[in-house]
């Protein structure tokens, strides 16, 4: 019991951690024309080596945090949070350890995924047609720093989820 | 397996009908916020603050390069101002006599301002949202207008109990109703998401024989239900008639404010009283 405490605990930091990083940070930087997003990282990341519930617990957490710290409706990175949490979760039977690649292209699909969701939601309800324009000048340069930042994050996430397996396992020798 | 499902199932129709009612009556959520922010705020206030301070020094040890050779320019500009203060002082002296002659109150600077400091942006690059680190204990509500540099930054949209959201002018979203300063001609002035990259927001709206001209003052205007009046946004450029109806004007408005490096801003406590609700 006490270990998953710790674990919720563990991951709950990891998400605000991630979160805090994003909006205080990266706008720090002057050279970063556009911001990569480590949100998504975390979410398809955890979705990918732990599962569709895993997944959506993640995105379910992450989304709530963000809808409440913006100012818009509840509920609109939520859905698509969770969403990407369960159908990354659908690849678990694909995942390998060490195996960077399919990482990769989920990472580049889970991004244009959000940022087309994002571009119909919030633009294109409101009649801006250019959607050429935004794929060029925003989508297409976030998905490549996403990507770049997924090569070096996912490692750092597969540890984390590593350690907390071995935690689990511990409990579970404990129980018998 | 099947549980996921149903769960996610669940959820998506429970986000779908939050994201309905949030949107008709987005105060509910007041409270939850609330405890978010008094979690989320002091983290990402300290954040910000080892993070600004990091980024300080690095450039610190750059600027003092530029310092000392500006320290030379700008030593022999001190002496010209020195005169040219002298002359505007006496000038000032006048132009309060006429004021008070004219009995013409400048409402501008009589607006009680707060200082705050932006310690969070929207994630993402779609919106230009921020948050600052005062709140309704600091006396901020909402709609009230947020300036820096001397011009026009945004409107808060939400305020929690130690924060608040602004939404800058240059969100795509947003639109001001803006006047030429000298004619009082009306436009309005909106956020683009394309133009924000070159520091151009667009001016609408203006009638074909409006005197507002290139290079001119364009103000929050008097008639605007939310923004006060005569905050300056910024200067009126590459104005031209529009090609398909030949009987309106439009053109780009270049903003006051520097939104890319913007730290600190001030919120105008006042809020504008346009009266009651017009209803037929």
């Amino acid at each position: 019991m006490n270990s998953n405490l710790k674990q919720i605990g563990i991951n709950l930091i990891l998400i605000i951690l991630a979160f805090s990083v994003q909006t205080c940070v990266f706008p720090l930087m002057p050279f970063l024309a556009v911001y990569p997003n480590l949100m998504i990282i975390l979410i398809f990341s955890f979705g990918f080596i732990r599962g569709s519930a895993s997944g959506m617990c993640y995105g379910l957490v992450a989304g709530l945090l963000m809808d409440l710290s913006s100012g818009g409706p509840l509920g609109f990175h939520t859905l698509i949070y969770i969403w990407m949490g369960y159908a990354n979760g659908i690849g678990t039977k694909y995942y390998y350890e060490d195996y960077i690649t399919l990482p990769l292209c989920l990472s580049v699909l889970n991004e244009l995924a959000y940022n087309f969701y994002l571009y119909v939601f919030g633009f294109l309800v409101r009649g801006r047609l250019s959607f050429g324009y935004y794929l060029v000048n925003l989508i297409l340069p976030e998905t490549i720093f996403t990507v770049v930042t997924t090569l070096v994050v996912y490692r750092l996430f597969l540890f984390i989820s590593r350690k907390l397996e071995e935690m689990e396992k511990r409990r579970d020798t404990t129980i018998v | 397996m099947k549980n996921t499902r149903y769960f996610l199932l669940g959820l998506s129709a429970f986000c779908i009908c939050m994201i309905g009612i949030t949107t008709l009556n987005g105060s509910l959520l007041n409270p939850l916020r609330n405890a978010v922010g008094y979690v989320l705020v002091p983290i990402q206030s300290g954040i910000n603050a080892v993070g600004s301070s990091i980024y300080n020094e690095a450039s610190n040890l750059n600027r003092l390069r530029d310092a000392l050779q500006e320290n030379e320019k700008l030593k022999s500009q001190v002496d010209e101002l020195t005169e040219e203060n002298t002359r505007l002082r006496a000038e000032q002296m006048e132009l309060e006599r006429l004021r008070n002659l004219y009995e013409l109150d400048n409402q501008y600077m009589q607006y009680s301002k707060v200082g705050a400091r932006i310690i969070a942006k929207d994630s993402g690059n779609w919106f230009s949202v921020f948050r600052i680190d005062k709140g309704s204990d600091d006396g901020i509500k909402e709609d009230m207008n947020v300036i820096a540099g001397g011009g026009l930054v945004g409107i808060v949209t939400d305020v929690g109990a130690n924060y608040a959201t602004v939404r800058a002018i240059i969100d795509d979203s947003s639109q001001v109703s803006a006047m030429a300063q000298q004619s009082g001609d009306t436009c309005m002035v909106t956020g683009d998401l394309k133009l924000y990259k070159d520091g151009r927001l667009n001016l609408r709206y203006m009638e074909k024989d409006d005197d507002i001209k290139d290079g001119d003052m364009i103000v929050t205007s008097n008639i605007s239900g939310k923004f006060l009046p005569g905050i300056l946004i910024g200067y009126a450029t590459d104005i031209t008639v529009d090609y398909n109806d030949n009987l309106t004007k439009s053109g780009y408005v270049i903003p006051v404010a520097r939104f890319d490096r913007l730290q600190e801003v001030l919120v105008i406590t006042d809020l504008k009283d346009a009266g009651p609700e017009l209803d037929e």
